[in-house]
């Protein structure tokens, strides 16, 4: 039987030296939930997602996947089942496309070479890679590279998936790509949390929006109410701003 | 002029110098290979240590390490051999060649270990973060992503540092031992100035085509390292 998804975040904080970057963050997060996470540069968004898999790990507060508070000795295995989408799509450059998509689920044991390589055959002609197989990252545009990392993030079977900006690097075209990659994920029922600047793509996917300020979340709400009605003066000028 | 050719037949046909200039020679490289030797090995793992994260376990290997790399290179080479010949090693009857293998290949450890540190560091973090959002093990992710990506880096300045090994081993004439360099100046002195010419250019022209022939390998290790980073490439 499996359990359902649950990620419940208490009072996390964390702090880079003098510099305080979250100051007190409570979250909760339930399967098939679609998390869009909007906030001001430098206030904590990106932090705080990568605080949930311990890419940062929190200075103080309580992190509890599954029922399970994450720790240095459960960390990797739980980050198995929290996959990670990151701003610079972060391949890795001495490995070709299907050794980057096949590198974990083998190593880990999850998957027979063979299983995963399958797979991820069907995932690259998926998303009309398959010909960059074999070819190194360094061969790729942004916008596939992109993709290519969701894939390999997808390949692990994750419970969660962790966006952080993922088409901030990207030219408008291939924002479009990506986009639609992310979207197909959540509607097949990914639960996922996705830090952007995308205040359309945000409105369209997100069935709960969260505002970061300053390290703490001021305002949380469905798309609906959020954009429509935002109960602070902050998160309204920030909408004004970039609406 | 025809003296200077007369200076040429004449090394090359006595026995004696060619046997000379070649004995210099196998010294020479026999020095330069153990201690890179040494120094690669010991450099690797100085260089692994002082890249580690910083734990309990961790702390008093690093100080070490720090200490050790700082005063190396700090100091010179030559005083160095000689701490090792006259202070360290003043047993009787210590074969020279191993003091002196010890000697360099200690000091190139130094270098050769912040080569492989910076090579280390050089590789951008997101891969590091990549391997591990993935759950992979630390020996995994740096024998899979870091380590073949750092190499990159560190080939050519590990060049750089076999070619300076093998040149600044000619210092070792400065404690009686019997070198490339040495053999150039035995062959030349007794007699007149002239003399030295032929030796001495001989013996540059050994140690540059020894030196011509490493970089020319180097070279080639790192174009297929590179092969990953063409637009082009494919495996």
């Amino acid at each position: 039987m499996e359990k359902s998804t649950e990620l419940i975040i208490k009072d996390l904080r964390k702090t880079f030296g003098k510099n305080k970057v979250l100051n007190g963050i409570n979250f909760h997060l339930s399967e098939g939930e679609r998390v869009v996470v909007l906030g001001p540069s430098g206030s904590g968004k990106s932090t705080f997602l990568r605080c949930i898999n311990w890419m940062e790990k929190p200075t103080s507060g309580e992190i509890i996947f599954d029922g399970e508070v994450v720790m240095e000795k459960n960390i990797r295995r739980i980050r198995r089942d929290i996959g990670m989408v990151f701003q610079h799509f972060n391949l890795i450059a001495n490995l070709t496309v299907m050794e980057n998509l096949i590198l974990a689920p083998v190593k880990l044991k999850i998957m027979k070479r063979d299983v995963a390589e399958k797979r991820a055959r069907e995932m690259l002609r998926h998303i009309g890679l398959l010909a960059k197989m074999d070819a190194y990252p360094a061969a790729l545009s942004g916008g596939q590279k992109q993709r290519v990392a969701i894939v390999r993030a997808m390949m692990m079977d994750p419970e969660v998936l962790l966006f952080d900006e993922p088409t901030s690097a990207l030219d408008p075209e291939a924002i479009g790509d990506v986009l639609a990659l992310i979207r197909e994920v959540a509607d097949a029922g990914m639960t996922t949390i996705i830090v952007t600047h995308e205040i359309g793509f945000a409105k369209e996917i997100a069935t709960r929006v969260v505002f970061i300020d300053k390290g703490k979340i001021i305002e949380e709400g469905t798309p609906k109410e959020f954009f429509a009605h935002p109960k602070t003066p902050r998160v309204a000028e920030f909408l004004k701003k970039v609406l | 002029m025809s003296e200077f050719f007369d200076k040429v037949a004449e090394l090359f046909s006595t026995p004696e110098y060619i046997d000379s200039l070649l004995h210099g020679f196998l010294l020479t490289l026999q020095v330069s290979y153990f201690a890179i030797l040494i120094g690669v090995a010991l450099g690797t793992v100085i260089a692994l240590i002082e890249t580690a994260r910083k734990t309990k376990w961790t702390a008093v290997p690093k100080f070490i390490c720090n200490v050790y790399t700082t005063v190396i290179r700090g100091t010179p080479m030559a005083l160095q051999l000689f701490i090792m010949f006259f202070v360290i090693f003043v047993i009787k009857g210590f074969p020279s060649i191993i003091i002196a293998i010890i000697a360099f290949g200690l000091n190139s450890a130094a270098y050769t270990a912040e080569v492989i540190r910076s090579g280390i560091l050089s590789v951008d973090s997101g891969q590091t973060e990549a391997g591990l959002a993935l759950g992979l093990s630390q020996r995994t992710i740096f024998f899979k992503i870091v380590a073949p990506q750092a190499i990159k880096n560190i080939i050519p300045a590990l060049g750089n540092e076999i070619i300076t090994v093998i040149k600044e081993t000619a210092i070792v004439s400065m404690v009686g031992m019997y070198d490339l360099n040495m053999a150039a100046k035995d062959i030349g002195s007794g007699q007149n100035m002239a003399s030295y010419i032929v030796p001495m250019f001989t013996a540059a022209l050994f140690y540059l085509a020894t030196i011509y022939l490493i970089t020319f390998v180097v070279k080639r290790i790192e174009k297929g390292l590179r092969k990953s980073e063409m637009r082009g490439a494919e495996k």
